[in-house]
C-alpha cells in the first residue's frame, strides 16, 4: 500500500504543477488582476436557472451568494425561486438538516418571509440536532443554522457550548487537520475549515463567554494548519487533501475555500489576534485571484465566496495591485497607470504607489531610475507615472512597486506584500537606415551593383547573379534614444520559383545589420537551382511598433548544373484546393457509321435494274411470243398451271426469305415447295416433249 | 416480472458492446467522448468547450491522463467514439492505453482531438506525429508573430496570435463566416508534404515564426510562414477524423471570451473567434457535418424500370444514386454538383457529372460505347472536407447479336431490284420457253 500512497501523491504532484503551468499560460504576467466584470458577466451565465444550476438549496444559496458579493441585480424570478424553496423547506418537519442549513443562508441574503412559529420549530429542531449530533457535518449544520436564526430572529443562544465546544474539538488531529467524523480515520483541512465555522458559530451562541482557554488552544491549532499550506512559483498559497481515497477528495479550491471561510469566520468572533502571518493571507487571495474565471459554478461561488471572506476579515485584508496595461509605447506617450485595490476591486485606502526601481529584464544590473512616487489621479482613481524615465528605451523591463499606506493603523489591519515586481514591455517605433542590396564578385569583393531599399515602402528589386558572386543585405537599426537595436526576429528569406524556402538569419555588429550569402558555398544548400528567387525581409521584436515584412523584390540566379549525385529539392506541398474538385468530362467517341450513297442514288439505280426487265419484255413482245403451246387438255393445262403456280411460289418464298423469314423455315417450304415442283414439273416436261415428239414425227 | 427484468437485462448486456462503435451510418447517434486531463482545473476552465459538446448530446467521460484505470477497449470492444487529449504534459498514460492503442483506436476508425501546448511532453509529440504533424522539436519554441499579434493590454510578448487565415471550406468551419480572428498561444507544426490526408485549417501569417521567444535567435527558425500550421485536421481514408493543435489555451473559456484586436487593425471584435471556429470545427470531427452515405444506386435502360444483367453496346442507360450527408441528428440530402459517374473499363470511357435534384438523388442518362467487355459504374467522389464516396459495380455490356443489325439498307435496294427483277423475268421467261410456238 505504500507504493500506491506514493504513486498517488506523485501523481497529484503532477497534476498541481499542471494545473501550476496552466496558471502560468492563462495568466502570463505573474501579477493578478482583482474581480473584474468577467466574472459578474460569467456569474450570470453560469447561475442561471435554464442552465439548470439551481434545483437544490445548496445550489440557489450558491447563485444569490455570489449576486450578493459581485454586486448584481438580483433576478426576481430567482428570488422568488429561491423564497418558494426555503418557505417549503422551513416548514415541512421532514426536511434534511443540510437543506434547513442552506434555506436559512439563503433566506439570510433575500429575506424572506418566515412566521416565528416556523421559527420555533426550526430553533427546536436544530437544538435537538445539536445535543444528537455525532459528526462534523451535523453539528456543522446544527449550529450554521442556529447562528443564522439568531441573525435574524436575535435570543438564540447554546446552553451547553463548552461541551459541544469540546465535544467538536474532538474530531481535531495533532497536525492541525480535522476528522470529519470519528469513525473516519483521515483528517483533511476542508474538515478543518468545516471545524473552525463550527466553533465560530458555537463562540458566537454561547450565552456565558466560553473559556477563553480553549479559544486559544484553537489559536495554535490554527497555526499549526498554516503549516501544510502549499505553494505555487508565482506566490500563490493553497491547501490541499492529499488522500489515498479520492472519493470525496475536494480538490484545492473548495479545500482552500473552506479553510479561508472557516479562517475569518473564527476571527471574526474571537477577540484575540490570531498569529498567522499576513504574508499567508495574500498568498491566499493571489491563489484565488490566479483561477481567473472559472467555468463551473461551484468554483465560481467558491472563489467568490472566498473572496469575499478575505475582503472583510480580521487578520489582514489584502490589497492587490494591477496595472491595467503592461505594454507601454514610447512612441504614443503611455502613461503608466497603477491600480491598488482591494481583491473584490473596490477602493483602497489612502497610500502611495512607489516605483522602487527598474530593470532590464534578464540582466542583473542596478536600478535604472531613482525611486520616485506615483501621482494619484483622482478622476481614474489609479496612480499615475507622468513620464517615463528618461534612461527608459525601448525593451523589456522589470518595474518594482511598492505600496505605503499612509496610516499607520491601517498597516495592521491591510496587506500589501511588500515588493512587488512587475514586467513591462516599453515599445516603440525603430529608426531603419542605410538598407541596402547589392551583388558583390567574389575574389574582389568589388560591387557590382547596389541598389538602396527603402524598408519603409515599397521595393521591386532585380538582380540577377551567378554563383561566384554574394550577396549583400544591410541595414541599420536605432532605438528611439539613438542606441542600436537588436530585434529577436531578422530573417532574410529566398523563396525559389518552386516554392523552395531558405532562411537565413541576419548577424549585427552595433547598429549595422548585415548578411552576405556567398552563393559558391550555397549552391548545394539551394539543390543547384537555378532561376528566380524572391527576396523577403523580416524585422521584428517585441517591443518593436513597425515590425516589417518586406519583399524586397528577386534576384535572378545562374547556378551550375547539378552533378548526378546531388540532393534533390524535399516535396513541396500541394494546395488542397486543386486536389480535390470535378474532373473533366469525357464522352465516348462513338466509331462513325459506314459512308452509304444517297438514298435517290440508291433508288434511282434500283430502277436500272428493272430496266432490263423491260427490255426483256419488249423483246419477248417484239419476238412475238404467245402461248399457243399451252396445253389444251385438262389434265396438262392443270399440270402446267400448278407448275406455274409452285415457280410462283418458289419465288414468292424467296420474297418472304427476303423479308422475314429465317432460312430454316425457308428451307423446309423449299423442300416441299420443290418436291410438289419436280413432280408437277416433270409430267409437265414431258407431256411437252411427247408433244413435240408428235409434232416432229407426224 | 422478474423474468422480464432479467431478459431485459440480459439483452441489454448483450447489446451493450454493440452500441458503442466508431462513427458508422447505423448507429449515427451513439457517441461517448473520453476526455484525458492533465488535471481536473482544465474541467472547469475549459468548460465552455466541454458545454457545447455535452449541449449537442456528447457523452463525455473526464479521466486523469494517468489514472491507471483508463482503457480505451474491454474485451475486444471499443469503449468509446472519440478520445479528446486534453493532458499536454502527459508522460505516460496510465492503465492500458500507450501511443499504439490510440493508433489502433484511430484506425478503428475513431476521432481524436488532441491539443499540445508549450513544454508539450514527448508523448504527446509522438501522438502528433502518428497523425502526420511535426511539431517544433524546440521544447520551449512558441509560434510568435510580431504582426499579426493581439493587442492586449498585459500580453508583451507577441506569443498571443490573433489568426485568421482559415481553410477555405464551408463543410469544415461551417456556412457562416467567422468574422473575428482566433485567439492562440501555442507551439506550432508543420504538415508533411508528401501526406495528402492532413490540410491546414488554421494557418500562421508569413510573417510568424517558432522560436523561444526569451532567448536569442541565432539558426533560422525550423519553421516560418505560413508553412507553420496552427491547427490540422486529418480525415483518415476509413473516415476517422483527427484534430491537432498545439494550444491547449485557445479551448479554454478565456480565450472564448476574451475580445480581439489584430495588431495593425482598427476593429475591436467583442468576442474572438475561437468558439465559433472550434465549435464548428468540433461538429466536423464527431461527423456533424461533411459526412456522406450514398444509397439506392440504380440503374436501367431508358425507358425501363429494372435493372438488366448487361447491356448491349450502344444503349441508352439512366443511372440515379441517393446521396444523404449526416447533420448530426438525421440524414440530410447531400446539395452539390460536381458528383461525377464514370463508366470504366481499365480508364474511362465515359465521364459524366450527374445533376441532382436538391433532394439527395443524383442521375444522369448516356449511350453505352460502342465497345463490349465488362463495365463499371464507378461514383468516386472527394471533396475538400468531405468523407470520399466510393461506388463501383460491375455490369458487362455485350455486342449487337446477328439480327440486331439494321435489315433493309437503302444502298442495297438495286442488288434486292436485281434479284427480284432476275426472278420476275425467270417467271416470265418460263411461260415463254415453255408455251411459245
Amino acid at each position: 500500500m505504500p507504493t500506491n500512497l506514493n504513486f498517488e501523491m506523485a501523481r497529484s504532484l503532477v497534476g498541481f504543477t499542471v494545473l501550476l503551468l496552466f496558471l502560468s499560460i492563462c495568466e502570463s504576467a505573474s501579477f493578478f488582476q482583482p474581480i473584474s466584470d468577467s466574472h459578474r458577466s460569467a456569474a450570470v451565465e453560469l447561475f442561471s436557472p435554464d442552465h439548470g444550476s439551481l434545483k437544490s438549496l445548496e445550489e440557489t444559496y450558491e447563485a444569490l451568494r455570489t449576486f450578493d458579493v459581485l454586486g448584481i441585480e438580483k433576478k426576481p424570478d430567482v428570488t422568488a425561486t429561491a423564497c418558494r424553496l426555503v418557505s417549503e423547506t422551513v416548514g415541512s418537519s421532514s426536511s434534511t438538516l443540510k437543506n434547513v442549513f442552506y434555506a436559512l443562508k439563503a433566506n439570510s441574503i433575500v429575506k424572506c418571509k418566515i412566521n416565528d412559529k416556523a421559527y420555533q420549530g426550526i430553533i427546536t429542531r436544530l437544538n435537538a440536532a445539536v445535543d444528537g449530533a455525532r459528526s462534523l457535518p451535523d453539528f456543522y449544520y446544527s449550529v450554521g443554522g442556529l447562528v443564522l436564526v439568531k441573525g435574524s430572529k436575535g435570543d438564540v443562544h447554546l446552553a451547553d457550548a463548552d461541551g459541544i465546544f469540546r465535544s467538536v474539538k474532538a474530531f481535531r488531529q495533532s497536525d492541525g487537520r480535522w476528522r470529519s467524523s470519528s469513525s473516519n480515520p483521515e483528517s483533511s483541512a476542508f474538515a478543518a475549515g468545516i471545524a473552525l465555522e463550527t466553533l465560530a458559530g458555537v463562540v458566537s451562541l454561547a450565552s456565558p463567554e466560553l473559556d477563553q482557554s480553549l479559544i486559544s488552544t484553537l489559536n495554535n491549532d490554527i497555526s499549526k494548519l498554516f503549516d501544510s499550506i502549499e505553494k505555487y512559483d508565482d506566490g500563490a498559497l493553497y491547501f490541499d487533501d492529499k488522500l489515498v481515497d479520492g472519493h470525496d477528495h475536494q480538490g484545492p479550491l473548495a479545500t482552500t475555500s473552506s479553510v479561508v471561510r472557516g479562517l475569518t469566520a473564527f476571527a471574526a468572533v474571537t477577540d484575540e489576534r490570531l498569529n498567522i502571518p499576513s504574508n499567508k493571507i495574500l498568498g491566499l487571495a493571489n491563489f484565488f485571484l490566479g483561477i481567473g474565471v472559472p467555468g463551473d459554478a461551484k468554483d465560481l461561488f467558491n472563489q467568490i465566496d472566498s473572496l469575499a471572506c478575505l475582503e472583510s476579515n480580521r487578520v489582514s485584508i489584502p490589497l492587490i495591485l494591477s496595472l491595467p496595461s503592461t505594454v507601454l509605447s514610447v512612441t504614443k506617450e503611455d502613461l503608466l497607470q497603477v491600480n491598488v485595490n482591494t481583491v473584490l476591486g473596490s477602493n483602497a485606502p489612502p497610500l502611495t504607489v512607489k516605483l522602487v526601481g527598474v530593470f532590464t529584464s534578464g540582466s542583473k544590473a542596478a536600478s535604472l531610475v531613482e525611486s520616485q512616487e506615483l501621482v494619484f489621479d483622482d478622476g481614474t482613481g489609479m496612480y499615475n507615472l507622468k513620464n517615463l524615465p528618461k534612461s527608459i528605451d525601448v525593451g523589456s523591463y522589470t518595474f518594482v512597486f511598492e505600496i505605503v499606506l499612509h496610516e499607520l493603523e491601517h498597516e495592521k489591519i491591510y496587506i500589501t506584500g511588500g515588493q512587488k515586481k512587475v514586467p513591462i514591455f516599453v515599445s516603440g517605433l525603430i529608426k531603419i537606415e542605410n538598407a541596402e542590396i547589392a551583388v558583390l564578385d567574389s575574389d574582389l569583393g568589388s560591387i557590382e551593383t547596389q541598389k538602396k531599399l527603402d524598408l519603409a515602402g515599397q521595393n521591386a528589386v532585380s538582380l540577377s547573379a551567378n554563383h561566384l558572386q554574394k550577396l549583400r543585405v544591410s541595414f541599420k537599426l536605432t532605438t528611439p534614444h539613438g542606441l542600436a537595436f537588436k530585434p529577436h526576429q531578422a530573417l532574410l528569406k529566398l523563396r525559389h520559383e518552386s516554392k523552395v524556402e531558405h532562411i537565413f538569419v541576419v548577424g549585427n555588429s552595433g547598429k549595422q545589420f548585415e548578411i552576405v550569402l556567398n552563393f559558391l558555398g550555397l549552391v548545394e544548400k539551394f539543390f543547384y537551382l537555378s532561376g528566380r528567387y524572391d527576396i523577403e525581409l523580416a524585422v521584428g521584436d517585441a517591443v518593436m511598433e513597425n515590425s516589417l515584412l518586406l519583399a524586397i523584390g528577386h534576384i535572378e540566379l545562374d547556378l551550375p548544373e547539378p552533378p548526378e549525385k546531388a540532393t534533390r529539392p524535399p516535396p513541396q506541398p500541394v494546395d488542397p484546393y486543386s486536389r480535390y474538385g470535378p474532373k473533366a468530362e469525357i464522352t465516348h467517341i462513338f466509331r462513325a457509321p459506314e459512308k452509304r450513297p444517297p438514298k435517290e442514288l440508291s433508288l434511282a439505280f434500283l430502277g436500272l435494274t428493272f430496266l432490263p426487265l423491260l427490255g426483256f419484255l419488249i423483246g419477248l413482245l417484239l419476238l412475238g411470243v404467245n402461248l399457243k403451246n399451252f396445253p389444251s387438255n385438262a389434265v396438262p393445262a392443270t399440270f402446267a398451271t400448278l407448275l406455274h403456280v409452285s415457280i410462283g411460289a418458289v419465288l414468292s418464298l424467296y420474297v418472304l426469305f427476303w423479308l422475314k423469314l429465317d432460312l430454316f423455315q425457308t428451307l423446309k417450304l423449299l423442300g416441299f415447295l420443290g418436291v410438289i415442283l419436280v413432280l408437277v414439273g416433270h409430267r409437265v416436261l414431258s407431256h411437252l416433249a411427247s408433244t413435240s415428239a408428235k409434232l416432229k414425227s407426224a | 416480472m422478474g423474468k422480464l427484468w432479467l431478459i431485459c437485462i440480459a439483452s441489454i448486456s448483450i447489446l451493450l458492446p454493440f452500441l458503442c462503435n466508431a462513427f458508422s451510418p447505423e448507429t449515427p447517434t451513439d457517441r461517448r467522448v473520453l476526455v484525458l486531463l492533465d488535471d481536473f482545473a482544465i474541467m472547469s476552465s475549459h468548460s465552455l468547450y466541454f458545454n457545447a459538446l455535452k449541449s449537442r448530446g456528447f457523452d463525455l467521460e473526464f479521466k486523469l491522463a494517468d489514472d491507471p484505470k483508463i482503457a480505451l477497449q474491454r474485451y475486444g470492444q471499443y469503449l468509446y467514439d472519440a478520445l479528446i487529449l486534453f493532458c499536454p504534459s502527459v508522460e505516460r498514460f496510465g492503465g492500458s492505453i500507450d501511443v499504439a492503442a490510440i493508433v489502433n483506436f484511430v484506425d478503428s476508425g475513431h476521432d481524436l482531438i488532441v491539443a499540445a501546448d508549450v513544454n508539450a511532453s514527448d508523448l504527446i509529440r509522438e501522438v502528433g506525429t502518428e497523425c502526420g504533424v511535426d511539431f517544433d522539436e524546440d521544447p520551449s519554441a512558441m509560434v510568435i508573430d510580431h504582426i499579426g499579434y493581439a493587442v492586449s493590454g498585459t500580453e508583451g510578448d507577441h506569443t498571443l496570435i490573433a489568426s485568421d487565415d482559415f481553410i477555405k471550406s464551408d463543410v469544415i468551419l461551417g456556412g457562416k463566416k467567422i468574422e473575428a480572428p482566433i485567439l492562440f498561444r501555442g507551439i506550432g507544426h508543420a504538415v508533411s508534404p508528401a501526406n495528402s490526408l492532413v490540410l491546414k485549417v488554421l494557418s500562421a501569417s508569413p510573417s510568424a515564426y517558432s522560436a523561444n521567444p526569451k532567448s536569442k535567435l541565432s539558426t533560422p527558425p525550423p519553421l516560418t510562414g505560413s508553412a507553420i500550421s496552427l491547427v490540422s485536421i486529418v480525415q483518415a481514408r476509413n473516415n476517422a477524423r483527427l484534430l491537432i493543435t498545439g494550444s491547449l489555451s485557445m479551448f479554454s473559456n478565456r480565450f472564448f471570451r476574451s475580445g480581439v484586436q489584430k495588431a495593425r487593425s482598427q476593429t475591436k471584435h467583442e468576442k474572438s473567434g475561437n468558439e465559433q471556429f472550434l465549435t464548428e470545427i468540433s461538429k466536423w470531427i464527431f461527423h456533424e457535418r461533411g459526412h456522406l452515405k450514398a444509397v439506392n444506386v440504380k440503374h436501367h435502360r431508358v425507358g425501363e424500370t429494372d435493372e438488366p444483367a448487361l447491356y448491349r453496346i450502344n444503349d441508352e442507360l439512366e443511372y440515379a444514386v441517393e446521396i444523404y450527408e449526416w447533420s448530426g441528428t438525421s440524414w440530410e440530402p447531400y446539395v452539390a454538383n460536381d458528383v461525377q459517374l464514370q463508366f470504366y473499363m481499365m480508364s474511362p470511357y465515359v465521364l459524366k457529372t450527374l445533376s441532382s435534384d436538391k433532394k439527395g438523388l443524383y442521375s444522369t442518362s448516356f449511350k453505352v460505347p460502342d465497345v463490349y467487355g465488362v463495365f463499371q459504374f464507378k461514383v468516386e467522389h472527394q471533396k475538400l472536407g468531405y468523407t470520399s464516396l466510393s461506388l463501383s459495380k460491375q455490369i458487362p455490356v455485350r455486342p449487337y447479336r446477328h439480327n440486331e443489325y439494321e435489315r433493309f439498307i437503302p444502298a442495297a435496294y438495286p442488288y434486292y431490284g436485281a434479284a427480284f427483277s432476275m426472278m420476275a423475268g425467270f417467271f416470265i421467261f418460263s411461260f415463254a420457253h415453255l408455251y411459245s410456238k
